[in-house]
């Protein structure tokens, strides 16, 4: 059931999620962050088997945090990109596969460049301008080719991210209430009010 | 750089113990070291303890096989199900209420369960899904808070101890435990409450109920509640909404385990027959059943 | 007495001392000369090969390959070469566990090992040796050439200890006080690699035994960034190549016959 959302634009990444937790029929919680740091230019939002997420998204964010002390700088996000396949490829051919999608946003400041990466449980690794998983992918990318622009300025990107959210509270029948945004950019990242 | 240890040391003392453990068929490399960087820290240093599951090719599939009372009514084991527990944080600690109630299929097996499980006095577990899975491992999170103080020379903090617990359940993920549980308590930020389930979620909050009957529970729960809420008024919407849920559900009821969390550690309330709170309410106050409650009033409009 | 120290590698003598890592330090410090400066667009990297003689067939140097003997300088990865001076035997299965370090970062990475990393990865190794039972260490240092997008040119060096540095222009084996005395003297900051080219020669006819340079004893490799591509392009050059080099900079053979004709 959960939503997620990203972008690029002039410099940026937007990346959007909800933020409800749900278990059977019942929200448990209405202000879940599941759009995790990994680093000072990269942002993941995950989403999948409850459980998983949270673990795989620990896991991934340790491994950033380590090769970082290791090395004295980050993964850039093609790299960074290509290690979370490598790792949700090895884990389905595992005994106890994690179960989760993710959302991969960066920054590359060097290159001043936006990264973004579309990445789901069986492995699939996509560069892509927008994306989204859950139910919201079947508004939101329809509606995307239609808006989605490279060159876009933050108001813009974030005028056309209102537009996906808008879209599935109006047409989704169980449609999450709240999300949260984060941006990634030449200044690093950053929590934005939609 | 192990590798080349383990590669070439054919003569060393590993090698020995290596050699000794495959005459003696132990497979277990665990060793109980009591000093150095992992002294005391045996299980931690292994990432989780270890418990042994059925010799059977799929330990989950057996499980279901003889638990599912659903799919096969004259199943061999009837896992003890259905419950009504709650919890909530509000300005005076936290309030934590329980039903007393566990079926087995149709089979009211207790009235008389205790859902609190007490693992120190500063920490609270409750009990929904499999009664021996929380009973078990809310005891061991309990040896484990312990041994955390004594290591650490102060308290687990209700963050660590519910992330144990998580990080516990899921390496046992899809093997057939069956919790969801609120680990309540008081640390050093305050009152605070961490959903825990046997997915592996943990979820931190102000407000959770789980069971069966949560959902009666919560109508009754989230439009009474508010943070400023006195004592008095928090433990009475405690014992409210899971009369409700006793009164609805028919997998939860009994009565009711009422628990309130405080600077000071936890202090139980009371134990309250939801017969009683029906008809009479505490102490007589005034019963919570609706017959009682609206009695001698009428919707009929005689005047217009 | 001196034995009980020399046997084995795990052992300290009673100074403290590890004896047979000083030993390969020894043997390194008779290899042929092994020489790289760093410039501001590029990196370059000479070697002294020892091998040489009239029966020597070199017929698959010449063409085909990617350049070099197999001697001294080698290919690790498109983004790193690297010079090695001690016993080349050694070398060789050094050189292949860097190429497979490399390949193995490129599969879990998707890109070209940063040049530090895959130093660090062959001096874990060099540094095992130095310590598990029974085992002699690695009689090699390397030098490495190459470029990443962190850190962009780059030259280190890694001993058989196991140890690491980065240099603006550092020499190893045969004569490398003498070589490094002269760099420390000629070296200019941000010089081009053309001018870098010049000093590496310059230094290399100064400090190798033989009178003249040639490539009968010389290997020689550049490490730049491709123009158009903005990738890094590394050259290791064919015999015929450094002959043309050394013309360019006057330190070619002079051509016998003519001076006999003249």
């Amino acid at each position: 059931m959960d939503i997620s959302f990203a972008l690029t634009g002039k410099g940026y990444v937007l990346i959007a999620a909800d933020t409800t937790a749900a278990r059977s029929i019942v929200k448990m919680k209405s202000d879940e962050d599941k759009i995790k740091v990994l680093s000072p230019h990269l942002l993941m939002a995950f989403s999948g088997e409850p459980g998983d997420t949270v673990q795989f998204a620990e896991y991934v964010e340790r491994n950033m945090r380590l090769y970082h002390i290791r090395h004295n700088h980050e993964l850039r996000p093609p790299a960074a990109a290509s290690w979370i396949r490598r790792s949700l490829a090895d884990s389905i051919r595992s005994r106890k596969p994690y179960a989760v999608n993710l959302l991969l946003g960066g920054y590359e400041p060097r290159e001043r460049t936006p990264h973004l990466y579309w990445i789901d449980y069986l492995g699939t690794l996509a560069t892509v301008p927008f994306g989204a998983h859950g139910y919201g992918a079947y508004f939101a990318l329809s509606l995307l080719d239609r808006y989605h622009d490279p060159e876009a300025t933050l108001e813009e990107g974030l005028a056309t991210l209102r537009r996906c959210i808008d879209e599935v509270s109006k047409r989704l029948v169980v449609s999450p209430g709240k999300y949260k945004v984060k941006i990634v950019d030449a200044d690093g990242v950053r929590e934005v009010e939609l | 750089m192990n590798t080349f240890a383990e590669r070439f040391s054919v003569s060393g003392s590993a090698a020995e113990i290596r050699r000794a453990k495959e005459v003696i068929g132990e497979d277990d490399d665990f060793t109980g070291v009591m000093w150095g960087s992992a002294g005391g820290f045996g299980n931690l240093s292994k990432g989780v303890p270890t418990f042994s599951v059925p010799s059977v090719p799929d330990p989950t599939d057996f499980l279901r096989l003889h638990t599912d009372d659903h799919a096969d009514p004259s199943c061999k084991i009837k896992i003890k199900h259905g419950t009504t527990t709650l919890a909530f944080r509000f300005q005076g600690g936290v309030i934590v209420a329980v039903d007393s109630r566990a079926t087995a299929g149709s089979y009211v097996a207790s009235g008389t369960v205790k859902k609190v499980i007490e693992i120190n006095p500063y920490l609270l577990g409750t009990m929904a899904g499999g009664a021996a899975d929380c009973q078990y491992w809310e005891t061991y999170l309990g040896i484990e808070c312990r041994l955390h103080e004594l290591r650490n020379r102060e308290r687990i903090s209700v963050a660590a101890a519910s992330k144990y617990l998580s990080n516990l359940v899921y390496s046992y993920k899809g093997m057939g435990l069956s919790m969801g549980t609120m680990i309540c308590g008081w640390d050093k930020t305050g009152p605070a409450i961490f959903y825990v389930d046997s997915d592996g979620t943990r979820l931190k909050g102000d407000l959770f109920s789980v069971g069966s009957g949560s959902t009666f529970a919560y109508g009754v729960l989230d439009q009474g509640y508010r943070w400023d809420l006195t004592d008095e008024e928090a433990q009475e919407l405690g014992r409210r909404s899971i009369y409700a849920a006793g009164h609805r559900d028919a997998f939860s009821g009994n009565t009711i385990n009422l628990y309130h969390v405080k600077q000071d550690g936890w202090k139980f309330i009371g134990n309250y027959d939801v017969s009683e709170m029906h008809y009479n309410g505490p102490g007589g106050t005034g019963g919570y059943g609706y017959g009682v409650r609206v009695e001698g009033r009428t919707s009929a409009n005689p005047a217009s | 007495m001196a034995r009980r120290y020399d046997s084995r590698t795990t052992i300290f003598s009673p100074e403290g001392r590890l004896y047979q890592i000083e030993y390969a330090m020894e043997a390194i410090s008779h290899a042929g000369t092994v020489l790289g400066v760093l410039a501001k667009d590029g990196v370059v990297l000479a070697a002294e090969k020892k091998v040489t003689g009239k029966l020597l067939d070199l017929s698959g140097v010449k063409d085909g390959g990617y350049g070099g003997s197999g001697e001294k300088i080698f290919l690790l990865n498109s983004n790193v070469v690297a010079g090695v001076a001690g016993i080349t035997a050694d070398a060789n299965s050094l050189v292949n566990y860097a190429r497979q370090a490399a390949q193995r970062h490129l599969f879990l990475y998707n890109e070209d090992i940063p040049v530090e990393l895959l130093a660090q990865r062959l001096c874990d190794l060099k540094q095992g040796y130095t310590q598990y039972g029974g085992l002699r260490p690695f009689g090699v240092s390397l030098l490495y050439a190459g470029y990443d997008p962190n850190y962009e040119f780059q030259l280190y060096h890694s001993d058989p200890s196991g140890n690491y540095s980065g240099w603006k222009a550092t020499c190893i084996g045969a004569n490398n006080g003498t070589a490094q005395s002269l760099l420390k003297q000629e070296f200019k900051e941000d010089m081009g690699v053309e001018e870098a080219i010049g000093l590496v020669l310059r230094v290399m006819s100064k400090t190798m035994d033989s009178t003249t340079l040639g490539s009968e004893k010389l290997e020689f490799s550049t490490l730049t960034l491709d123009p158009t591509t903005k990738q890094p392009k590394a050259k290791i050059y064919k015999p015929a190549e450094i002959d043309a080099l050394l013309q360019k900079h006057d330190l070619g053979k002079k051509d016998e016959d003519t001076e006999m004709r003249a």
